[in-house]
């Protein structure tokens, strides 16, 4: 019973989150499109049945702001009142505190807030709403109500005498004071009929086994209805119909993500599993070609290979879901901070449906906003500024998110001001990031990458938005976490964009497995842009750094057992050694091992106690031949080798 | 007539409250308890028929809970089927409306298992009385 009722808070705080998330766009929609009254009834009804099942959990807080919103969006939305930033602003603000309030309930850190300054705003906006109503003359039915207060009053209030007492009667269990109550004090009309009702007799009719019957054979005669429609076979189509309707859409299911968590992990040991049972038989295929148990065992295990990477597909399926999620809560923040600094700007937001595993759900809300509070606030010009340079007034921000191959593509492009190369530079050299030397010789892109650098911000006074301390720097780290990167474009005065790009999936990789003294790790595929095999003599040395021409272009190089401090040489006197050239944004190296192993399917087992940040391994998997083998993180290796050269 | 075999549908867009009526039904001892999310997957379940009463909420998107009522009612198949309709206080001013359009009792947000028996019992007293 127990477990149940935190199974039931569980769900609460999930789907009341979910209800908050989606109506929290429709305020920022409200506001620029004017007011429409599904969304309205959508706002209503969400705060409505959150504060109903808040009430049965006895969550007394998030049913009073529920409700005191509620109470706004009743009269909004019955045209009582019409929509006002003031309104719009306390009701966005109840909002957030349900979900802060949400938020002590699932961490359980037993935090109340005091939310009665809140509720009491939210009154007081209501109160000020109505009174200023019939001024404005803009709901006429409003203002002819609100004119003759009286007269309309009793009009409204008598049903409701009735019906009060009614619940105050059930709720105190008197049994049978409902139909005296009724019959005493109800409007002559209304009596008749709520006798009527509440004894039963209107719905009870005697002939009750008829309907029965009828619905045994519906072929009997057609059964004119009450509301004149004499044909029951179309009726009965649109009947099948919805019914095929709601086969779909009960075929949702909410599950515990521990569980599907569960599922993911055992899917990745029958990958581990069938990766094994490819090499052993493979090595029977060797040994007994031709005997007809080989034959059998081969086409087992292929089948077994072909339904393990169905299965991982649609397991990692049901972690994903769409990147909507994240993306419905940013017009409310360009809102806010637009409105902060005073710019005005247009978000536009495409592919919301692109669906992404829920960890990256979870991670890139962060960086994303860091990003768009960068763009309104240093990419895009004010006002008068853009008016000045013949653009539109109201500034654009784009965000467009896309599935491309493997990866997950989210872009967000600006049409500000776009950044100026020269300026970073002397910016850098200013802040002791790179000297007069260093910036000069900086290719443009290359210059673009210095707002990525920890400690660098271009603003000459930091404002509350931006330079809060937590730099572009943040936004790296955190992509990079996702094994994603991210990469930036620039054209002065046309606008900056921001490319992050993230692998689908974070739990099965596709790896090229590489040797180095004799032991072997996994090189996520997804960054590898190339392999080659080089000459010793085709490796230059300038000043210290191993560099390679890779089709025309000059690329650091690095020794892999170097990179992981194996204590070894990397000795192998071979001629040739394998190249590895990797490619992070705009970022290249390469990585020298000694033998390439070939591509193999892994999955990744975090290991416990391991500093990911600085030990260049993102994790471990086991491969085919059964040996644990490290995953070597790219991304990580990428920041810490060329963040440190060009610093 | 209210036997705890009964099949019992419980109408609510919002799954948690759905899981809550469930909960408070099965202490009852009730075990026949199917779901849907509004009124328009309501009544398309009752017309697959066996249900014996319905616990609907009032405002849902899609057919909200007086309209399934209304339907029900026009439906010579279900027009006798029991409804039980779940509101919450500032709806109070609605439950005549609900009434008037047949609903067999009501039941005002927050309610507890004891409430729910009772209403549940009034119903199908009067029902058993009227045969």
């Amino acid at each position: 019973m127990q477990d149940e009722m935190e199974e039931i808070i569980i769900e609460f705080i999930t789907e009341a989150e979910e209800s908050l998330d989606k109506i929290e766009p429709l305020f920022v929609e409200l506001e620029r499109k004017g007011e429409d009254k599904d969304m309205l009834n959508d706002i209503f009804r969400s705060m409505h049945t959150i504060k109903g099942a808040a009430g049965f959990l006895g969550f007394q807080l998030i049913v009073d702001v529920a409700h005191a919103s509620e109470n706004i969006m009743k009269k909004v939305r019955d045209g009582e009142i019409a929509m006002s930033r003031l309104l719009m602003d306390v009701l966005l603000r109840s909002v957030d505190m349900l979900r802060l309030l949400l938020r002590h309930l699932k961490e359980k850190d037993g935090v109340t807030e005091n939310v009665s300054p809140l509720v009491k705003d939210l009154g007081n906006a209501l109160a000020a709403a109505v009174s200023k109503t019939p001024e404005t003359g803009h709901h006429e039915k409003t203002a002819g109500e609100a004119k003759l207060p009286e007269s309309a009053a009793p009009v409204i209030e008598k049903p409701e005498i009735p019906v009060m007492k009614e619940v105050d009667l059930t709720q105190a269990h008197a049994a049978n004071g409902e139909q005296h109550t009724v019959a005493a004090s109800a409007p002559p009309k209304q009596k008749e009929t709520l006798t009527a009702a509440l004894s039963g007799e209107h719905n009870q009719a005697p002939e009750k086994t008829a309907p029965a019957n009828g619905a045994v054979k519906p072929d009997t005669q057609p059964q004119a209805t009450d509301d004149g429609e004499p044909k029951q076979e179309p009726k009965q189509n649109e009947m099948i119909q919805s019914a095929k309707d709601n086969i779909q859409k009960a075929q949702n299911l909410r599950v515990d993500v521990h569980r599907i968590d569960k599922v993911m992990d055992l899917a990745g040991e029958v990958v581990l599993v069938r990766n094994r049972l490819l090499n052993i038989s493979n090595y029977f295929d060797f040994k007994y070609t031709g005997d007809p148990m080989t034959e059998v065992l081969m086409e087992t295990v292929s089948f077994l290979d072909r339904v393990t990477s169905d299965m991982q597909l649609a397991v990692m399926k049901m972690r994903m879901q769409p990147i909507q999620k994240v993306l419905s809560k940013f017009p409310r923040l360009v809102r806010d901070i637009s409105a902060s600094v005073k710019k005005d700007v247009d978000l536009q937001i495409f592919g919301e449906g692109t669906e992404v595993d829920k960890s990256v759900i979870e991670h890139i809300g962060d960086p994303m906003t860091h990003i768009l509070r960068n763009s309104i606030d240093h990419g895009l010009e004010s006002s008068e500024e853009r008016i000045a340079k013949g653009k539109p007034q109201q500034g654009k921000i784009v965000i467009n998110t896309y599935q491309k191959g493997n990866q997950i593509v989210i872009e967000i492009a600006d049409d500000g001001k776009g950044m100026d190369v020269n300026k970073l530079k002397s910016k850098a050299v200013e802040k002791g990031l790179m000297t007069e030397d260093e910036a000069q010789k900086m290719s443009d892109e290359a210059a673009v990458d210095i707002i990525f650098m920890p400690g660098f911000s271009t603003k000459e006074v930091a404002t509350e938005l931006s330079g809060r301390g937590v730099g572009m720097d943040v936004v790296k780290t955190n992509i990079s976490l996702l094994n994603g990167y991210v990469e930036v474009s620039t054209v002065k005065d046309v606008g900056t964009t921001f490319k992050i790009c993230i692998p689908l999936t974070l739990a099965i990789i596709q790896a090229l497995m590489v040797e180095v003294d004799g032991a072997k790790y996994a090189i996520p595929l997804s960054p590898i842009e190339e392999t080659l095999k080089v000459s010793r003599k085709e490796i230059d040395n300038i000043t210290g750094q191993s560099v390679i021409v890779v089709r025309d272009k000059i690329c650091p190089l690095f020794e892999l057992n170097d990179l992981l401090n194996t204590g070894t040489t990397g000795s192998s006197n071979e001629d040739y050694k394998y190249l590895i050239v990797i490619s992070m944004g705009d970022k290249r190296f390469c990585i020298a091992v000694d033998k390439l192993l070939g591509q193999e399917e892994v999955v990744i087992k975090t290991l416990a106690g391991l500093d990911t940040t600085s030990s260049n391994v993102l994790g471990a998997t086991i491969t085919g031949d059964g040996k644990v083998v490290f995953i070597l993180d790219v991304a990580g290796m990428s920041r810490n080798l060329l963040g440190i050269t060009k610093g | 007539m209210n036997d705890l075999k009964m099949k019992i549908l419980v109408v609510d867009d919002f799954s948690t409250m759905r899981r809550i009526v469930k909960n408070l039904l099965r202490q009852l001892g009730y075990e026949n308890i199917e779901e849907a999310e509004d009124g328009a997957q309501a009544y398309s379940k009752l017309k697959t028929g066996g249900f014996g009463f319905v616990v609907s909420d009032w405002n849902m998107p899609n057919m909200d809970g007086l309209d399934l009522l209304k339907k029900v009612r026009s439906d010579p198949e279900l027009k006798d089927l029991p409804i039980l309709m779940v509101t919450a206080e500032a709806e109070k001013e609605k439950v005549i409306t609900a009434i008037q359009a047949g609903v067999n009792n009501y039941v005002v947000k927050p309610f507890t298992g004891e409430i729910l028996k009772e209403k549940i019992d009034k119903i199908f007293e009067r029902l058993n009385a009227h045969k």
